[in-house]
């Protein structure tokens, strides 16, 4: 029972990640309609944002934590204005290869600047543990959990009492209405990538110290979001944020239970049973002319 | 025997009811027109007939046979045919294989017998010149002609018009009434003709049925329709003048 | 008259790639011999994609899928790569018409996403089901092709079965683009709806076309499995389906020719970037960022734009009709 408190735990903690990871893929893909295939390199840039702050630059963490975020928003602007405004006009596949294809570019630049070897990024609450009814929890999990609630808290009061949230969903819904009302939609579109950013940042950082902070580390983190994104629904933000706790969970509960080696085949044979039976996930709505 | 009918069809989207009860016949080789304002059901009354959408109630049949919920394909293939409001033709496709595709629905034919089987349908409709340019290199009306002529060539029992002329020019809505009356006399083709044209309807029409928020008004000849006090009220008050002049 | 393009293509394919095999070092032959091979599965992607829409992620599976099963005939069972390969083209095909059945159905970024999804799991099959695949360690000591005394091992030899096996290929390809079958995939992916009320069954269609491109992407695999003679997890990933996907745009999709120019450039592309040492994946994918943003049509549409600048004569230039949109 306490094992399975503590994988229950870390499975969250995971899953946490993935969910961030794939709210800001569905942020961007409900704003643009643009499907980020670079999804999980933004994760990666987050981590080594902090490896850059908190490991090479020795920042004290909340500075460092900052720093790595505000570089992040950066990027996020530059992606916007690079790789963004010159593809918009493509095709789906147009814009599936383009991303990849940046994925290709952003993790060699990782490659470049930091070499494939591996780092270890500490959490602020390194080696803490609580104990909870016999099971040996880390704090950093917890807190992954916590700092994930809080911020889709954050995001439901931007979405829902803000005026840059409602007219981002005035967006989503229709560009061209959303011109019509006076919004400004370009500035809209260049702030969800910059929220994409910022949360793939969030999700990076946490991440850093669950895994090792690797170049190679975007692709599964992208498969993971991608995997998430269907089963909660296409689109759909509360769906983002169960389909990535699901995803985590099976992860971590398939290796320990079923078998190590193919415990990802779970969440992606679920995420295709979904794509043939229910092809709006949890959440979506039903699709008729999408896609 | 009836070519093509339709019982008791209601559609709803959402609350709202884009079909309620409505039935239409059409006998073979017969012309007929569906004619109503704006939002009154008639694209949705082709979309039931073709099976792009399906009925929440009543019954589509072709030549006596239950179609109600088989495939479009299959319908196309039991003699139904179609063109669409704002004409959908295959872009990457010359004029002349964009009419083969529709000739290649009966069955093994050589690909010399499908081009001079096209050939001729495109030369009835007066689209040789252009039958092996790029389809995008025509004007509208033309590329609409060629949508035309792929229905054709898939030799339909009835055939349905969805708004024709709409975005032709003078010149080009004469040359395809006189198109659809030679069609008529030389096939028995039976047609279901939608058009906002009132001219176009009362040329060629037997018998008009007019919708109206997803009700069947009234039916009848042309001449019977002109002197309905109902549909004036509904419908024609502003076309009618119009379509008498 | 009607076969006048794919010999064309065919006799193009032999020549260019028989001079090149002429003049090009050892090495570079190698990776002549790579791209023959992306060529033969980027043209089936091409029937997937670039006449009938579907968009496919999952590619690399198929090819894996032929050269898998060549592998595992060939030295689990001790075939003849003879008899192998249709087999394994034949099992490849069944299981892309049994998979395209259900998955067919989704659209657009859905379909790309299962497709991927489809690649992933291969990737973690054929990693962990040792006893079948041997693993991440592959399976090596795959026989080669030999006919008579005369063996297709070195990669002069080889060049002249994957040049014959691309011409065929090609030609095939090239005759089908304007055969009824090419036709209705083109119509499907133009417009569906259009297509079904022409009497199409759409989804047949589709489902052909996915198989289609399933068997030339086996035949690629087992292309592959008999030049490296060796197979691992590594060689199918959902990398690779990207990598035939972007082949395919860069080339110009749509098009055989693209298909073929597409495969070559991307597979020499690394190499040509060579100099820039360690930095030239960063390169690479900005290059073909920059391709995606400003030859949208691909190398072909280039190619087009610039014959029709030349053409200078008033009659050939209004002869020619303006692109279609796709």
């Amino acid at each position: 029972m306490a094992d399975f408190v503590q994988l229950i735990i870390n499975g969250l903690a995971i899953g946490s990640v993935y969910a961030l990871a794939a709210i800001g893929f569905v942020i961007v893909y409900s704003a643009t309609g643009v499907v980020n295939f670079a999804a999980g390199q933004f994760v990666m840039f987050g981590t080594f944002a902090g490896v850059a702050t908190l490991v090479n630059a020795q920042l004290p963490w909340p500075f460092a934590y900052g720093a790595a975020l505000l570089i992040m928003a950066l990027f996020g602007a530059l992606f916007f204005v690079s790789v963004y405004l010159p593809l918009r006009r493509g095709s789906i596949v147009t814009i599936i290869i383009g991303t990849v294809a940046v994925s290709i570019t952003m993790q060699n630049a990782a490659l470049l600047s930091f070499g494939s070897w591996p780092f270890r990024l500490p959490s602020p609450v390194e080696d803490s543990a609580v104990s909870l009814g016999g099971a040996i929890i880390s704090l950093h999990a917890l807190a992954v959990v916590a700092v994930t609630a809080v911020m889709v808290a954050g995001l439901w009061l931007l979405f829902n009492r803000t005026s840059v949230g409602v007219g981002m969903r005035a967006v989503a819904q229709d560009v061209q209405a959303a011109r019509l009302m006076g919004l400004k939609v370009n500035r809209l579109l260049a702030f969800s990538w910059i929220l994409a950013a910022v949360l793939a940042g969030v999700a990076g950082l946490m991440l850093g110290p669950m895994w090792f902070a690797d170049v190679n580390m975007g692709d599964p983190i992208a498969l993971k979001a991608f995997a998430a994104t269907i089963i909660g629904g296409f689109g759909s933000l509360p769906g983002a944020i169960v389909g990535g706790l699901f995803v985590g969970l099976s992860e971590v509960l398939g290796a320990s239970y079923v078998s190590s080696a193919y415990k990802d085949l779970i969440s992606f044979g679920i995420m295709i049973a979904f794509l043939l039976v229910r092809p709006q996930g949890v959440f979506g709505e039903k699709i008729q002319d999408r896609g | 025997m009836n070519a093509l009918e339709a019982r008791g069809i209601h559609k709803r989207y959402g609350g709202l009811a884009a079909l309620a009860d409505v039935d239409l016949t059409v006998k073979n080789g017969q012309f007929v027109a569906v004619i109503g304002p704006n939002g009154a059901g008639k694209s949705t009354l082709l979309n039931v007939l073709t099976g792009l959408a399906m009925p929440d109630e009543g019954q589509v049949l072709l030549a006596g046979q239950a179609i109600t919920r088989m495939a479009t394909n299959k319908r196309i293939r039991a003699g139904l045919g179609r063109t669409f409001q704002h004409g959908r033709v295959f872009a990457r496709l010359s004029v002349l294989e964009n009419v083969m595709t529709g000739a290649a629905i009966r069955g093994r034919l050589s690909e010399s017998d499908l081009r001079d089987f096209s050939m001729e349908i495109i030369e009835q409709m007066g689209l040789a010149d252009v039958a092996h340019e790029a389809i995008m290199s025509l004007s509208y009306g033309r590329r609409r002609m060629v949508e035309l002529s792929r229905a054709l060539a898939c030799r339909p029992h009835v055939l349905l018009l969805d708004e024709p002329a709409a975005g032709l020019n003078s010149g080009e809505v004469d040359q395809l009434i006189d198109r659809l009356a030679e069609l008529r006399a030389m096939h028995g083709l039976a047609v279901v003709l939608i058009e906002h044209n009132m001219g176009m309807v009362m040329r060629l029409a037997e018998r008009i049925f007019v919708l109206n928020f997803g009700c069947k008004i009234a039916e009848g000849t042309p001449a019977e329709i002109q002197a309905d006090p109902a549909v004036l009220s509904a419908y024609l008050g502003e076309g009618y003048a119009h379509a008498v002049v | 008259m009607a076969m006048r393009i794919p010999l064309q293509i065919a006799t193009a394919i032999i020549v260019l790639g028989g001079i090149s095999g002429m003049v090009l070092p050892e090495y570079h032959l190698r990776l002549l011999n790579l791209s023959l091979i992306s060529a033969v599965a980027v043209i089936g992607l091409n029937f997937a994609f670039g006449y009938a829409g579907l968009i496919s992620l999952g590619h690399a599976a198929f090819v894996g899928m032929g050269g898998y099963g060549l592998a595992i005939l060939t030295t689990t069972c001790g075939w003849s790569p003879w008899l192998a390969a249709p087999v394994a083209i034949a099992a490849t095909a069944i299981s892309a018409g049994l998979i395209g059945y259900p998955l067919l159905r989704l659209r657009g970024h859905y379909l790309a996403l299962a497709t991927l999804g489809l690649n992933v799991s291969f990737y973690i099959v054929t990693s962990n089901w040792i006893a079948m695949t041997g693993g991440t360690n592959g399976i090596a000591r795959i026989p080669g092709l030999a006919l008579g005394s005369f063996s297709f091992s070195g990669e002069h030899q080889f060049l002249w079965l994957a040049l014959m096996v691309l011409a065929l290929i090609a030609a095939a390809a090239a005759a089908l683009h304007k055969s009824r079958l090419g036709r209705e995939m083109i119509a499907v992916r133009d417009d569906e709806i259009a297509s079904e009320m022409t009497g199409i069954d759409t989804t047949r269609i589709k489902i052909e076309a996915f198989v289609l491109s399933a068997i030339c992407a086996a035949v690629a695999g087992c292309l592959f499995a008999l030049h490296m003679r060796f197979v691992a997890p590594e060689d199918f990933t959902y990398a690779h389906s990207i990598t035939y996907l972007a082949m395919l745009i860069v080339g110009g999709e749509g098009t055989i020719v693209g298909a073929v120019l597409g495969a070559v450039l991307l597979t020499f592309l690394p190499e040509w970037l060579r100099f820039l040492g360690t930095a030239y994946l960063f390169f690479f994918g900005l290059l073909v960022l920059g391709i995606l943003v400003f030859l949208p049509t691909g190398l072909v549409g280039l190619g087009q734009r610039l014959s029709r600048r030349s053409a200078k004569t008033p009659l050939l230039a209004s002869a020619r009709a303006p692109e279609a949109t796709s």
